[in-house]
């Protein structure tokens, strides 16, 4: 089998040396914060008052606090610090920083989308005019549709996203009311409960309603295409907001596809032109374009100090945030360019420093299929209690093509294919889709790349397309060498794994296969399962 | 004293103030578990709203 | 009512993957095309010397080696065909072409290739995966064309010579029609009141028209529809409601035997490799090329719950409402295979829009690919359905 110089950090952690002590099974929440030493638990503390101001201001407008007694999902976001404190177990120096600047941007725009949301709702704001000018788009979608509308004039609403997405990320039990409700109207319990919860909120009629129109997708899976169904029906029937559904193809890496998914791209812009009443301006495209390809060259940047011995960027601040700036941004918000940059100025000091995130580093390993929502920690988990550096994990693995972003008669029709690629090439379909070179490949040459000689594979087990190549990915990690530690879950349901039962399937393959001790005994078995 | 520097110090004791109370609440997680103990009556509230059901 | 003469020899046919009929045509020196999914155009795999089979694999008992490379959370279908196929039940075929409809599907073909599992004595053994149309623009039809291209007639001429001339398509419409001809006159008799053949023999007979070259059966289906016309069916007749069904391939003709046995007559079939819409004519024009027609047909006839715009979404449930209208149906059964996404939602939405929208009584069941396997439950489940669309029907003031 493959391995890796294990690599051991000569400086001591600030602060205290076993977070497991933070967490008591008679709260549902942390006993207490960490401590992180003096420097870093100040920082960590200026960063909580910076959440707390941006809850503050949302909660003080009357509208906002109207939508929070009227969603449920809304009380997912009191637990927003207690997300945080999941974001940044046992971090100190640079890691922090990373964290922290990652999910609390990502905070103030999610937060940012509620306040939208709910200015034009019907029940909630009903700000007519501003209703009219939004066009609300899926959970899954990448937005690159949008990136030629200025954002002044048409507001691109994912609804989807603060409603289901990140709620469950705060709070692990707040998905299963609405997974309940969709069971209870017939929808099997064995499909993928992101848009089968989805699809529980829109029987519930706990999304806000807002928007001139709607754009669908079928970017995930055939759960997440058939879960539009459901939803465009009450979108379009009760509520008179017309949906389009923008079909992406799913063998991506096939050339005879492009046409096609171009002609989807130019028919979805249409579609937004004829509602909004807004025409689609190609100056606006191309700095999107410009900030796009920024963002392409900040991620190889970071893939690159990931392959040597001191990785930086990893866990679910990061990839959350990865997440929301290529899919849900697209380049349309100028914002993102800073923190990109930041990101990277802090992991290349990181780097130059040698930071570690734990006492050793005894494998490498790459993250492949997809991680629970409700154990969103479980990476740091992963290299603080096992000394496993988890490298890059499978939503982070995107696009590193440039796009056209100069302005020419020829990169005007470019742009309609560069938008479909980047379309069809969205977080996760972009290696669960497209034949099973994407998905199986794909890994063994990141393993390679990056030196890893482990693969923790996350069997979310309502996904078909992923379980689908189990036992292609035991037979093929065989050959090489390559660890393969299996570790299943059910995405955002945790009645069916607990967090606890995810930890110790980990926790049984290093004892088990690679007679390993844990790093720090005191997280082997975190008493968090009740915890939101 | 004078008022150059009864200001500072009601500043300083303000933000020290301040501080105190903040830090307190941030370090043993009071904040989070006064929400904890919201939370089912929150739920209640919820489970009560009338929905328009349906698929 | 007498038996079928040649029931018998339909259902032999339909006893194992590599039936008599695969094995003459392929001694003819017919080329065999396997496909897994209805969305693929059948005629394009019937060009020339081709002939298609869809895969299947009844008689499945024991998945174990399939569930090992899959898990046993993919659907059984699609597990049910890659056991078959490691066991070497499809060494009859001469390239597989599947397209990227459901994942599931998809996958159990990608492991076939990724095993080796035929062609192994073939050089010009082939896989193809096909991207298929979402929606039912043309956009969508000019994707059909250029897959069905790519990926059917392209490799089949360069592998096998096959002719895939606009001449040799039209050949293989006017073949395929002719065949939907027969089938769609046999299944009109279940319309009748005193129906003269059950839904168990209609299954049996198109299920056999999927999984055998045609040409070597359609003597056998003049036959029977000549039988059907002079067959008395008995004075007193078993059925106590008349069902459509609607859902994920059926591949267990036991289902319908059971349903029936219940007392529910299967008066139609609108279910992945039924009647509905895989046995509707293609009518070709002069005016444009046959390949582009048949994809339009294709697109356009097509109820695959992965067709996403709102039209066809909406328009699936209307096209069941008319059917269980033009077959006079009491009530449906929205049925899906498990863990089927696509039939997850759609047996869902179906299922109430069918009742809130249209006033039928649905019965929505989920089921294992052998239908013996679930037997009991299944039969309590159908038991219930039609005891409650008597029980309304008295309500309604007509006789139980």
């Amino acid at each position: 089998m493959k391995t890796v110089q294990k690599v051991v950090n000569p400086v001591r952690r600030a602060g205290e040396q076993s977070p497991g002590k933070i967490y008591d099974p008679k709260l549902k929440v942390r006993a207490r914060r960490e401590w992180r030493g003096v420097k870093d638990t100040f920082y960590d503390y200026t960063r909580w008052l910076y959440l707390m101001s941006v809850l503050g201001r949302f909660i003080i407008v009357p509208r906002n606090v109207k939508g929070f007694f009227r969603y449920r999902w809304m009380m997912s976001y009191l637990f927003v610090p207690h997300g945080m404190d999941k974001f940044t177990v046992g971090l100190r120096d640079e890691a922090l920083r990373l964290a922290h600047t990652s999910f609390n941007f990502v905070i103030a725009d999610v937060t940012q989308a509620i306040a939208n949301c709910f200015r034009g709702d019907r029940r909630v704001g009903n700000d007519k005019a501003y209703s009219d000018a939004c066009v609300v788009t899926d959970e899954n979608s990448m937005v690159t549709f949008m990136m030629g509308f200025d954002t002044k004039k048409v507001h691109t609403i994912l609804r989807e996203v603060p409603t289901m997405f990140a709620s469950n990320i705060f709070h692990q039990f707040n998905v299963m009311h609405y997974l309940d409700i969709a069971q209870q109207y017939g929808i099997s319990g064995d499909v993928c409960p992101m848009p089968e919860a989805e699809a529980g909120i829109s029987i519930d009629d706990d999304f806000c309603v807002l928007g001139c129109c709607a754009v669908q997708n079928n970017t995930t899976c055939d759960g997440s295409l058939m879960g539009n169904g459901i939803i465009a029906k009450r979108l379009e029937r009760e509520y008179g907001i017309p949906t389009f559904q923008l079909a992406t193809p799913l063998r991506h890496k096939e050339p005879d596809v492009m046409d096609y998914a171009a002609q989807e791209i130019k028919n979805a812009i249409a579609f937004v032109e004829e509602h909004t009443g807004v025409k689609w301006d190609w100056d606006v495209y191309f700095r999107a374009a410009k900030r796009v390809n920024d963002a392409t060259r900040c991620r190889i940047a970071q893939l690159e100090i990931n392959s040597t011995p001191y990785p930086q960027f990893f866990g679910a601040a990061f990839s959350l945030y990865n997440d929301t700036n290529y899919m849900g941004n697209s380049g349309r918000n100028a914002d993102f360019v800073k923190i990109d940059h930041k990101l990277l100025a802090l992991a290349e000091k990181g780097y130059r420093e040698k930071r570690m995130y734990a006492k050793e580093y005894r494998h490498r390993a790459i993250v492949w299929g997809v991680q629970p929502q409700y154990v969103i920690d479980m990476l740091y988990w992963l290299v603080q209690c096992w000394g496993v550096m988890p490298l890059t994990d499978m939503l982070s693995v995107i696009n590193t093509d440039m796009i056209a972003e100069e302005d020419t008669p020829e990169n005007r029709e470019q742009a309609y294919r560069d938008m479909a690629m980047l379309n069809m090439e969205m977080i996760m379909r972009n290696h669960t889709h497209g034949g099973y070179k994407v998905l199986l490949d794909d890994l063994w040459e990141l393993c390679e790349k990056m030196n890893a000689d482990m693969v923790m594979m996350w069997e979310h087990m309502s996904c078909k397309a992923l379980t689908g190549m189990h036992g292609m990915f035991e037979e093929q990690a065989r050959e090489r060498g390559i660890h393969i530690m299996w570790v299943s879950h059910d995405l955002c349901d945790p009645r069916v794994f607990t967090r606890s039962a995810i930890r110790d399937q980990v926790s049984a393959y290093m004892r088990t296969v690679m007679r390993e001790e844990p790093l720090d005994p005191s997280l082997e078995n975190i008493p968090d399962n009740e915890a939101y | 004293m004078s008022k150059f520097v009864k200001i500072p110090l009601v500043l300083l004791g303000t933000v020290l103030g301040f501080f105190v109370v903040t830090f307190t609440v941030y370090f043993f997680n009071l904040d989070m578990k006064a929400t904890s103990l919201l939370a089912p009556f929150l739920e209640k509230w919820y489970d009560h709203l009338e929905r328009k059901q349906y698929i | 009512m007498r038996d079928l003469k040649h029931l018998q020899y339909f259902e032999d046919l339909l006893q194992v993957a590599n039936n008599a009929l695969i094995t003459q045509a392929r001694e003819e020196g017919k080329v065999c095309v396997a496909y897994t999914c209805e969305n693929v155009p059948e005629p394009l795999l019937n060009l020339d010397r081709a002939f298609s089979i869809r895969l299947h694999a009844p008689h499945t008992g024991s998945m174990d080696i399939a569930t090992y490379y899959m898990t046993n959370l993919l659907c059984e279908p699609s597990r049910a065909l890659l056991e078959r196929a490691i066991e070497g039940g499809f060494n009859f075929a001469d390239c597989v072409i599947t397209p990227d409809g459901c994942t599931m599907m998809n996958r159990a073909v990608e492991n076939m290739e990724l095993l080796k599992t035929m062609g192994k004595d073939n050089p010009n053994f082939f896989h193809e995966y096909m991207e298929i149309a979402f929606k039912n623009t043309d956009n969508d039809v000019n994707l059909a064309v250029l897959q069905c291209k790519n990926h059917i007639l392209t490799p089949l001429h360069e592998k096998y010579g096959i002719d895939i001339s606009d001449e040799a398509i039209r050949k293989a419409v006017a073949e395929h029609n002719e065949i939907c001809r027969l089938i769609r006159a046999i299944g009109d008799f279940r319309k009748e009141d005193r129906p003269r053949i059950t839904g168990y023999e209609y299954h049996v007979i198109t299920l056999a028209s999927y999984v055998c070259p045609k040409h070597l059966i359609k003597a056998k289906l003049e036959e029977t529809l000549e039988e059907l016309k002079t067959r008395e069916p008995d004075e007193k007749q078993p059925w106590r409601a008349r069902i459509l069904l609607v859902g994920s391939e059926v591949d267990d003709s036991d289902l319908i035997k059971l349903i029936e046995e219940q007392g529910a007559f299967v008066c139609c079939d609108r279910f992945c490799f039924g009647s509905y819409p895989g046995r509707n004519e293609i009518v070709l024009n002069d005016d444009e090329d046959a390949l582009t027609q048949v994809c339009r047909h294709y697109i356009q006839n097509c109820q695959c719950p992965r067709m996403m715009n709102m039209e066809k979404v909406y328009g699936r449930k209307q096209y069941v409402a008319d059917l269980a209208r033009e077959y006079k149906a009491d009530g449906i059964i929205y049925e899906q295979v498990k863990f089927c996404d696509p039939w997850a939602y759609e047996r869902t939405l179906g299922s109430a829009m069918l009742k809130d929208d249209y006033g039928y009584p649905v019965l929505s069941v989920d089921r294992p690919y052998s239908i013996a396997s679930s037997a009991g439950q299944m039969r309590t489940r159908v038991q219930a359905f039609v005891e409650s669309i008597e029980i309304k029907s008295i309500q309604r003031g007509g006789k139980a």
